[in-house]
């Protein structure tokens, strides 16, 4: 089958869509700065949107920033403050409503790796990963504080895994109240949006189950990308594609075509 | 006449730095705000064994890392954001040649406050539960780890907390936009952790983008957050941070963010960057000129330039800036 958007888009417009208008919320680089620039474009202009570093009112220009302290972003901001502000004062003291994380790998109850890749269980001795990647970063303050969050993965089994191998920003943990015991304050991760579908938490189990799937996906697919044995919700479904007028605002706000290359 | 506590960047280190003392540095997010004119610096003259507390991995660390400069380091993120992995630092971990101690990007600060503030330990509802707790490179055979991050207990709800050790590093080499001489400073852009910092290290050393005259201050006291009674000296350094950006005073040198990164992944590519970026130049004069005099007009004419406009009246001149420096290290 083919669409004229790409994968990458329909993620991000699904993400997107997850954030409402009004809402205190903090987005990180790269794709969850596009999907919730793209919100904010598209459906909630009153977002209140800041970045972990205390950059406040700003909205990127000449290009996706490269980072926090971009002068993409720098460039029209209302107020500079720090970082104990933003991920402390505002994120991890709950008030934030909703973020939107990346991950390298993530499990069945969204707990998140993003610190490395290690050739099987870590096991007793914390010995060095295969493959290092870039740490929790502001990701664990926001999964841990923010009233929700969501997660942004591309669908490959290899990322999707029963069990992550190290936990750098913690979903529902081992599943059911394990988040609220442990004392962590944020609702925990709304939904996994992914290049294929919607996942969204069982109410009691905290276990993630396949909500929606994409126009040019399917359960099948998805349950084939999946390294873990995927619960179907009763009532999956279609998520709606991409609006002229959804796609149109995405490509303005990815003006690099970032999401396009794929 | 205030005092003058500017001095050159070789005495600095001279100064105040010896091997295996736990180094702070870094400043706004991996690709901001970062004194990594000091990191070179300290590669320049041979420092070794270096315990680095970086709130964020930068092209600072990356390079200290990549040179085998540093065995221990702290942080909250270890990427380049934008640019992707570090490649130094990664190589360096993976190799197991530094162990890397992971945070976030709030216990970090949230640490350096504990340090400022002299606390034996910070509260946090951030880092519990997940295996930033529970995994240490530090101690990497004690799994669970109940040192690094232990619960406690709040006095008051009788609720579970986690427990932050607090920072208190031996040097901190904070970038700043605007010092005066006696060390009163300035930043644009997000300060990240550098007000905290400022307040937990032992000992801090400004570089500055500029030097300004002191009624710059008297002007603006309100944005001085880092006042000069905790600053033990200042280095002016223009383009302190290149190749990362400095809001108000130039942007990010995208070209040689990539190419930094790219020959930090290898030995070889290691050696040729300290070859050609950390030994090559022997002033602020030559440095700029490694930098290329056209991309240092490129680079300040960047979108932020307008941050910088209300201070400008203050600056004191290149050559009157570097003159003070020399007058004091003599």
């Amino acid at each position: 089958m083919s669409t004229d958007y790409t994968r990458q888009e329909m993620m991000a417009i699904a993400t997107g869509r997850e954030i409402r208008d009004g809402e205190l919320a903090i987005f990180g680089v790269g794709l969850s700065m596009i999907a919730g620039y793209f919100a904010q474009a598209n459906h909630a202009p009153n977002v209140r949107a800041m970045t972990e570093g205390g950059v406040y009112g700003a909205t990127p220009i000449g290009g996706m920033p490269w980072g926090i302290e971009c002068n993409r972003l720098a460039v029209n901001a209302v107020s500079f403050t720090n970082a104990l502000d933003a991920l402390g004062c505002l994120v991890a003291s709950g008030r934030c409503d909703v973020g939107i994380i990346g991950a390298a790998q993530v499990d069945k109850f969204g707990n998140v790796n993003t610190t490395g890749i290690w050739d099987g269980e870590i096991g007793d001795t914390f010995r060095p990963p295969k493959t290092r990647l870039t740490g929790a970063g502001g990701a664990n303050d926001i999964a841990s504080g923010a009233k929700r969050f969501l997660i942004m993965v591309s669908h490959e089994a290899k990322r999707f895994v029963d069990k992550v191998s190290y936990i750098s920003s913690p979903g529902y943990l081992d599943g059911g109240n394990a988040r609220h015991d442990i004392g962590l304050i944020g609702g925990g991760p709304s939904a996994i949006i992914t290049t294929l579908g919607v996942l969204r938490p069982h109410p009691r189990t905290r276990e993630f189950q396949l909500d929606a799937y994409f126009a040019f996906s399917s359960v099948e697919e998805i349950l084939a990308s999946t390294g873990w044995d995927l619960k179907v919700a009763p009532d999956v479904r279609l998520v709606p594609e991409p609006t002229a007028q959804e796609l149109a605002t995405l490509r303005r706000i990815d003006e690099g075509g970032m999401l396009r290359r794929a | 006449m205030p005092d003058n506590k500017l001095i050159t960047l070789p005495e600095a280190v001279r100064r105040y730095t010896w091997d295996g003392m736990q180094y702070a540095s870094g400043a706004a997010l991996p690709v901001g705000s970062d004194a990594i004119a000091f990191g070179r610096e300290l590669l320049r003259q041979k420092r070794r064994d270096l315990h680095g507390i970086f709130h964020c991995n930068t092209q600072q660390l990356n390079l200290l890392a990549a040179a085998g400069a540093v065995t221990r380091a702290e942080c909250g993120f270890s990427g380049l954001e934008g640019f992707g992995f570090a490649n130094g630092l990664r190589r360096a971990v993976e190799q197991g040649r530094l162990a890397l101690e992971d945070y976030s990007n709030l216990s970090i600060p949230l640490r350096l406050l504990g340090g400022a503030l002299n606390w034996p330990f910070v509260p946090a509802t951030v880092n519990i539960g997940s295996d930033l707790s529970y995994r240490s490179a530090f101690e990497p055979d004690s799994y669970p780890n109940r040192n690094k991050i232990p619960l406690v207990t709040d006095p008051f709800s009788g609720q579970q907390i986690g427990a932050l050790s607090p920072l208190r590093p031996d040097l901190a080499a904070i970038h700043v936009t605007f010092a005066d001489a006696e060390g009163n400073a300035i930043m644009l852009g997000t300060e990240w952790s550098r007000f905290e910092l400022s307040r937990a290290a032992k000992r801090v050393i400004l570089l500055a983008d500029a030097i300004v005259h002191q009624d710059c201050m008297r002007q603006y006291p309100n944005l001085v957050r880092i006042p000069g009674v905790i600053v033990e000296a200042v280095v002016y350094w223009p383009f302190t941070a290149w190749p990362q950006a400095s809001p108000g005073m130039y942007d990010v040198d995208e070209t040689h963010m990539k190419a930094m990164n790219k020959a930090l992944g290898s030995e070889e590519g290691t050696l040729d960057y300290l070859r050609d970026y950390v030994e090559s130049y022997v002033d602020v004069d030559s440095y700029l000129d490694l930098i290329g005099r056209e991309k240092v007009a490129e680079l300040s004419n960047g979108a932020t330039r307008f941050l910088a406009d209300p201070y400008r009246r203050w600056l004191l001149p290149h050559a009157d800036a570097v003159a003070l420096s020399a007058e004091a290290t003599a």
